[in-house]
């Protein structure tokens, strides 16, 4: 069976790096983006299993990558993660099909459990 | 220590205005005290938690989260300051200190003392990143340890900026990443050709003209890199310049520190930063000026044998300079001490030692044979082997890890220490890399056995490169394994291409074998006909254990090959990580253990968990000693003066009464356990007194515990002074505060137990401990295991536990601090029993089953 693979959209390098290195670790394929618009950029060329996204950043936010992810790629499953923990963000967010939501700091764990369940891993 | 007369200055100020009503407020600020560091604490675990690896975050959430610890323990302060009547004033300069560091490193902004040149005894923990590793740990060992260190001095990143500045060269750095080589080469080119702005030169003619006073004119000096982080969690091993023996002039000094600060942008330097991940052109350099030892015999000392085990430790010699040893030039005799009680060398190999690096007569180095009579002989006697390792032990205990140390021994005899670093330690993970299979795998040849040293484990297969010249280093194609006739430091710019490395010559101590080592790079270094042997382009595959059990197969062994390695990238992925959580160490290293200890002093806080463990300590103190100047005075109804409690149990502990916690007919200086009326004391005593929980089994009872233990004894019998650095129990019929130190272990309970189930709470902490952090770590899990049975809130981190629990009724809070009294006895002396895991779980389990038996 391939690979499944991940796209992680955080403007701190950090939260990138991290992710890859544990979600490697599990065998999924991870690519990492520093900002919105680079992420919609790939999105275009590649369709990816699950998109792990900060909600806040400038420019791009994480809305925008959801709904530009649901159009092109109905499939994919969107993980949105954020500082600012919005309730009103997060309902808008529920409504616009997004999987999950957690705030920061997130246990990596739960958030591998969450995508486990989202690819029907569990 | 403060000073007799303080003492007796604030006792009589204390006398005049002592009343209830200034012990009632002291009370206030005590327990606000307290509740500021709790809560600091709290946060502290939580950082540490979050910032651990187990979550993702990002720097928002450290800087909020370190803003909440920060307003935490100033809260603390405030009111410490308020209780003690501003006794300690140092505290808050040592917070703003430790404030600033953080600041600098959640803003990335650079240090601040401004100071371009730095003596070694000037040089102060706080001022570590100006002077960086390599000069903050060597003026280390000569401030704390009064080690023999040659005449040194530091200039500082502030300088380096400096120059940077005058020179025009900052945009530079800038453009680093982008740079490729001939751009290095034309950075490298305008820092050799650069000017020294003139408050530079003034610094550097003072400092040069004092050390020509102390040392002589004809004194000569290496000039040596020390670029921040150098010698933090990774080594940058040989790869920046050392300028040996330079006369001590400024112009030669000058020439000196742009070769050193220029070799930062060396191809390897900056491949070794590009693998990790740092920022190319953040890094900064300080330089060291050490006076050259005129050194018949150096080496390196690595206090854990071979980066794995930490009952021996190794050393390793060779004639003239150590440059021998370092850049592998040479086979060393190589020393094994077992460290246990008694040090024991316990095996003695004497290298061939062919060549030697010597000081040229005005300046400079050269190498050359070794005297053919000379080779044969040991570098090093067995007393001297002894001494270094004893030196060598308190540097590990100082450092609190295994330190890779550069000695040096002079003409006289004197020996002398020139560099201490972390010694990186193999990963348990990497330890399981499987002894060798008994049989050889069908269809491969074996190439080479057992001859050399194995530096860092591991299976690896790829195509020899035979190295013959250095520049063929960029040449390396993809998947190598690279044999060469001896080792070198430069190999790091070629470690992305490499699977592994076989030298001839060399030995397991070389900044080579420390590169190798951070990058889990399978090494095996003298393994003597290497070159002869392979051929260029063969397909081979290493399997290297340990020592001297390794073999090369001819071909490619499918079956031993695991996946492959990702060791760089996986460095690359964590320095952000790093960088965050560098904060931490700021904030939650114990440094201050032992209250009755010269060292423990406002000036010797160096974190923020120093901070807390200090006012607690003094908070502690400040009330005894109010309630003492009141005497017999009466408060909230209770007899205040401390009172000894006769326990049948090896504990001293004293008792002030706040209100209704004693019986009325208590004696006066000591009170039996039967006359406690403090709900919650009574609980904790009950529990502390159930036959069985106390060991008294011979237990390998340490030193440490036996000797504070006498002093404390002592301390009752020294009339007024007895109060300091006791273990004091603050009761009322309802409250209990109480500090139990054993040995280097502290509890902490705070509790309130009435009939109205919202106001009860208890808070436990524990932390500490002499055993190695794996047993403390069990011991906390131990504890953990219990106090979850009853429900409690916990958080652990290392050697320290936290837990709270509140809202329950008065005989369920009873019965718990019951069980907190026997975990107290038995957890006492547990940590040296916890070698296993699974031990914690039994003895858990027995515990809550009533079953106090520690013996397995």
């Amino acid at each position: 069976m391939a690979k499944h693979n991940i796209m992680v959209i955080d403007d701190e390098k950090i939260v990138g790096d991290m992710a890859k290195l544990s979600f490697e670790q599990d065998g999924y394929e991870v690519e990492t983006f520093l900002n919105g618009e680079s992420a919609l950029e790939r999105l275009k060329e590649k369709r990816f299993d699950v998109v792990v996204t900060d909600l806040k950043m400038k420019g791009v936010d994480g809305l925008e990558v959801l709904r530009t992810v649901k159009k092109l790629h109905p499939g994919t499953v969107v993980i949105m993660i954020t500082a600012f923990a919005n309730l009103d963000v997060a309902i808008e967010a529920l409504r616009d099909d997004v999987h999950d939501f957690f705030p920061k700091p997130v246990k990596i764990k739960e958030l591998k459990t969450s995508i486990k369940k989202a690819l029907g891993d569990l | 220590m403060t000073p007799a007369w303080w003492d007796k200055l604030t006792g009589l100020s204390g006398r005049r205005q002592g009343t209830s009503a200034d012990l009632a407020a002291r009370f206030h600020f005590f327990q606000a005290v307290l509740d500021g560091n709790n809560r600091t604490l709290e946060l502290m675990t939580e950082m540490g938690e979050k910032l651990g690896g187990d979550y993702l975050f990002d720097v928002n959430y450290t800087r909020s989260a370190y803003a909440a610890l920060f307003a935490a323990i100033s809260d603390s302060l405030r009111n410490f300051n308020q209780l003690t009547d501003d006794r300690y004033p140092e505290l808050a300069k040592t917070l703003n200190r430790i404030d600033g560091l953080v600041q600098r490193m959640l803003t990335n902004t650079e240090p601040a003392s401004g100071r371009l040149v730095l003596f070694y005894p000037e040089i102060t923990w706080d001022l570590a990143d100006e002077v960086g590793g390599k000069n903050y740990h060597l003026a280390e060992l000569a401030n704390a340890l009064h080690l023999p260190v040659p005449e040194s001095f530091a200039i500082t990143t502030t300088a380096f900026t400096l120059f940077f500045r005058h020179n025009g060269l900052e945009e530079r750095l800038a453009e680093l990443p982008r740079a490729d080589e001939g751009a290095l080469a034309g950075l490298r080119g305008a820092i050799l050709a650069g000017e020294f702005p003139e408050e530079f030169t003034a610094a550097l003619a003072a400092a040069v003209a004092t050390l020509r006073s102390r040392l002589g004119s004809t004194a000569t000096l290496a000039v040596r890199s020390s670029a921040e982080e150098e010698d933090g969690d990774f080594s940058f091993a040989g790869q920046f310049e050392t300028v040996l023996n330079i006369p001590c002039t400024v112009a030669a000094v000058q020439a000196a520190y742009k070769e050193v600060v220029a070799s930062l942008f060396q191809t390897n330097a900056i491949s070794y930063q590009r693998q990790l991940g740092y920022d190319l052109g953040r890094l900064k350099m300080a330089v060291g000026c050490v006076a050259m030892v005129a050194a018949q015999a150096s080496g390196v000392i690595f206090t854990a044998a071979g980066g794995r085990d930490r009952s021996r430790l190794a050393i390793s010699a060779a004639w003239g300079l150590g440059k021998a040893v370092v850049d592998g030039l040479t086979d060393a005799d190589l020393y094994t001490v077992a460290k246990g009680d008694e040090l024991r060398l316990v095996a003695r190999r004497i290298g061939a030692k062919a060549q030697m690096v010597v000081n040229t007569g005005a300046s400079g180095i050269e190498t050359k044979e070794t005297p053919p009579a000379q080779q044969q002989v040991a570098c090093l006697s067995e007393k001297e082997v002894l001494a270094l390792a004893q030196q060598a032990t308190a540097i590990e205990e100082h450092f609190k890890c295994p330190q890779d140390i550069e000695w040096a021994k002079d003409a006289a005899g004197r020996l002398f220490f020139l560099q201490t670093r972390p010694l990186r330690m193999e990963e348990p993970e990497e330890a399981t890399a499987s002894a060798l299979p008994p049989e050889t795998p069908t269809g491969h040849a074996v190439l080479l056995r057992g001859q050399g040293v194995v530096v860092q484990r591991g299976i690896a297969a790829g195509s020899v490169f035979l190295l013959r010249h250095l520049d063929e280093l960029e040449r390396i194609p993809k998947g190598s394994i690279l044999v060469a006739g001896h080792d070198s430091p430069l190999f790091v710019q070629a470690i992305p291409f490499l699977h592994a490395i076989i030298t001839d010559v060399g030995v397991p101590t070389s900044h080579m074998a420390s590169i190798c080592r951070e990058f889990n790079l399978p090494t095996v270094v003298n393994a003597g006909s290497a070159t002869a042997t392979l051929r260029h382009g063969q397909e081979v595959t290493l399997h290297a254990n340990e020592g001297s059990d390794w073999v090369l197969y001819e071909g490619i062994v499918h079956g031993l090959l695991r996946q492959e390695k990702q060791t760089a990238a996986k460095m690359r992925a964590l320095y952000e990580f790093r960088r965050q959580k560098y904060i931490m160490r700021h904030i939650a290293p114990l440094h201050l253990i032992n209250p009755l200890d010269q060292e423990f002093t406002p000036e010797k806080c160096q974190t923020i968990h120093d901070l807390i463990r200090f006012m607690h300590e003094k908070a502690v103190q400040a009330l005894v000693a109010s309630a003492e100047r009141q005497g017999r005075g009466r408060l909230f109804g209770g007899q205040t003066g401390p009172r000894k409690l006769a326990l049948p149990i090896p504990v001293e502990l004293l008792v002030i009464d706040l209100g209704d916690g004693l019986r009325k007919a208590a004696g006066k200086k000591e009170v039996e356990p039967a006359q406690v009326e403090s709900v919650p004391l009574a609980a904790v005593l009950a529990g502390m007194l159930t036959p069985g929980v106390w060991q008294q089994e011979a237990m390998a009872l340490r030193g440490a515990d036996l000797f504070s233990g006498m002093m404390r004894a002592a301390d009752l019998t020294a009339g007024n002074e007895a109060t300091l650095a006791h273990n004091v129990a603050l009761v009322s019929r309802d409250y209990l505060n109480m500090g139990l130190r054993f040995g280097y272990h502290f509890n902490m309970l705070d509790c309130y137990c009435s009939e109205t189930p919202r106001n009860n709470h208890i808070y436990f902490r524990f932390v500490g401990g002499a055993a190695a952090i794996t047993n403390r770590s069990r011991r906390i899990a131990l504890m953990a295991m219990v106090l979850a049975e009853y429900g409690f809130a916990l958080k652990a981190k290392g050697d320290l536990l936290v837990g709270r629990i509140s809202g329950l009724s008065r005989p369920e809070i009873e019965r718990i601090l019951t069980q907190i009294g026997r975990l107290i006895g038995f957890t006492r002396q547990l940590d040296a029993r916890l070698e296993a895991d699974e031990t914690v779980r039994l003895l858990a389990r027995r515990f809550l089953a009533g079953d106090y038996r520690v013996a397995l």
